[in-house]
């Protein structure tokens, strides 16, 4: 695997060749915080800013969330991890982002780390994903061994019974202020407005009570289904620390078991709660 | 007191819903713990309506539309079977008992079958008892319903 400082070194040597030529008018990789361990989102817009440019294990930040903040047709490049590709790919499925106007700086990387507890980030937390799916240059090796499956974390979980499941969300989703932080985090929540901010219909209490928490979440996994690339940046992100992450792991494991397709693999691929098979089960309804 | 649950159904209007008006015109005896709602499509049928009958009390749900590939809006209930199906496996995943939900796809000529299903599914509801795991304490502040 190539170091984070490799990488951190051919990420620029890009970005002054795609600035430089007018490629691009952004380069959106990371830039340092206040610590090593706090990396920001960053957009270099020009040469001078090609030396704030940051690599690192704490370099989480999935960038894809930021494509859409662009007026439609900026030719962007974007620094790209595994899994953020994914994101790249349902938001180019989904027609947020255009596939010509994206320069995708591909980073095959394991081994990234949490902020807050400093543990490596594997399959447990994320998706499985370490190679990009989707770039036009590579800034560093493929990875070649494999991975564990992502889904085994939720072992414990599907095993409880239903009451005890029930404790274990209620638990933890009553933990929840609603800053909103998840979804300002998740590339793929860019709907304006969101659910919860309508008024009429109010969908869900917009004060932190059990009732709209557990709305607000259960319809955000919903909305989720078939899309959520499985990041983990929403967990990450949290202040309280629930674990959203497994409740999309499970989703993301449903929509795979159900209908055959993983999100953000393949840009050919319809998401698979806007598309349909006449020959899908009805025995998935039981 | 023996307990009686609320049913809240969701039925399609162009089958499960006429479904319902046969079984009606037809004089069938169906127990009457069902609330129906009437919606154009099972596909209009948001996943949250489900979840918010579960905090406003509903004991069960029930969700009719028409048989996949009779939709009269040609593929909506294409599009419902997923839908539903994830919901369900949401549902589950969350601590509610999967068999509080239910989709039934019930045509316009099948009053029969629509007095069978409630009655099923009530008893199935009954023999579960109530619904305490996502329903809103109203006596609490700060719950609209």
């Amino acid at each position: 695997m190539t170091d984070a400082k490799t990488i951190e070194k051919r990420l620029k040597e890009e970005a002054i060749r795609l600035l430089g030529s007018g490629a691009v008018s952004a380069v959106l990789a990371w830039t340092a915080g206040y610590d090593e361990k706090h990396p920001m989102p960053f957009a270099a817009r020009s040469l001078d800013e090609v030396d704030d440019l940051v690599f690192n294990e704490y370099c989480t930040a999935n960038m894809a969330r930021y494509i859409g903040d662009w007026p439609a047709g900026t030719k962007l490049a974007v620094a790209v991890k595994g899994v953020d590709s994914r994101a790249v790919v349902v938001l180019i499925q989904e027609e947020k982002a255009c596939r010509e106007d994206l320069v995708l700086l591909g980073i095959p990387f394991r081994g990234l780390r949490n902020h807050k507890t400093g543990d490596i980030i594997d399959e447990r937390t994320t998706a499985a994903t370490a190679n990009p799916v989707l770039f036009d240059i590579l800034l560093g090796d493929e990875i070649t061994e494999e991975p564990g499956s992502p889904y085994d974390v939720l072992a414990e979980l599907e095993a409880m019974g239903n009451d005890d499941r029930w404790s274990f969300w209620k638990k933890e989703l009553d933990k929840c202020i609603r800053c909103y932080a998840c979804r300002k985090a998740c590339p793929m929540c860019y709907c304006d407005p969101c659910f919860v901010d309508l008024t009429r219909p109010r969908w869900a209490d917009k004060s932190p009570n059990s009732a709209g928490n557990l709305m607000y979440h259960l319809t955000r996994f919903y909305h989720l289904a078939g899309r959520c690339v499985d990041c983990g940046e929403c967990s990450r992100a949290c202040p309280v620390d629930i674990p959203l992450y497994l409740f999309h792991k499970k989703v993301a494991k449903e929509c795979e078991e159900m209908f055959n397709q993983t999100a953000g693999m393949n840009i050919d691929d319809k998401p698979v709660m806007v598309d349909f098979r006449v020959e899908d089960s009805d025995s998935l309804l039981e | 007191m023996e307990f009686e649950p609320r049913i809240q159904g969701i039925a399609c209007n162009w089958c499960t819903y006429t479904g319902a008006d046969l079984a009606g015109t037809t004089k069938l005896k169906y127990p009457p713990n069902l609330r129906l709602l009437r919606v154009m499509c099972s596909s209009r049928i948001n996943p949250s309506f489900i979840i918010r009958a579960f905090q406003l009390g509903a004991d069960g749900v029930l969700v009719g539309g028409c048989h996949p590939g009779d939709c009269h809006y040609g593929t909506g209930n294409f599009y419902a079977r997923r839908r539903l199906a994830i919901t369900k496996k949401i549902l589950d995943f969350a601590g509610m008992e999967p068999e509080r939900f239910r989709v039934e796809w019930i045509s316009a000529s099948e009053g029969n079958r629509f007095a069978e299903v409630v009655t099923e599914f009530t008893g199935t509801v009954k023999e579960l008892g109530p619904q305490n795991t996502f329903r809103i304490d109203r006596e609490g502040a700060g719950c609209t319903p």
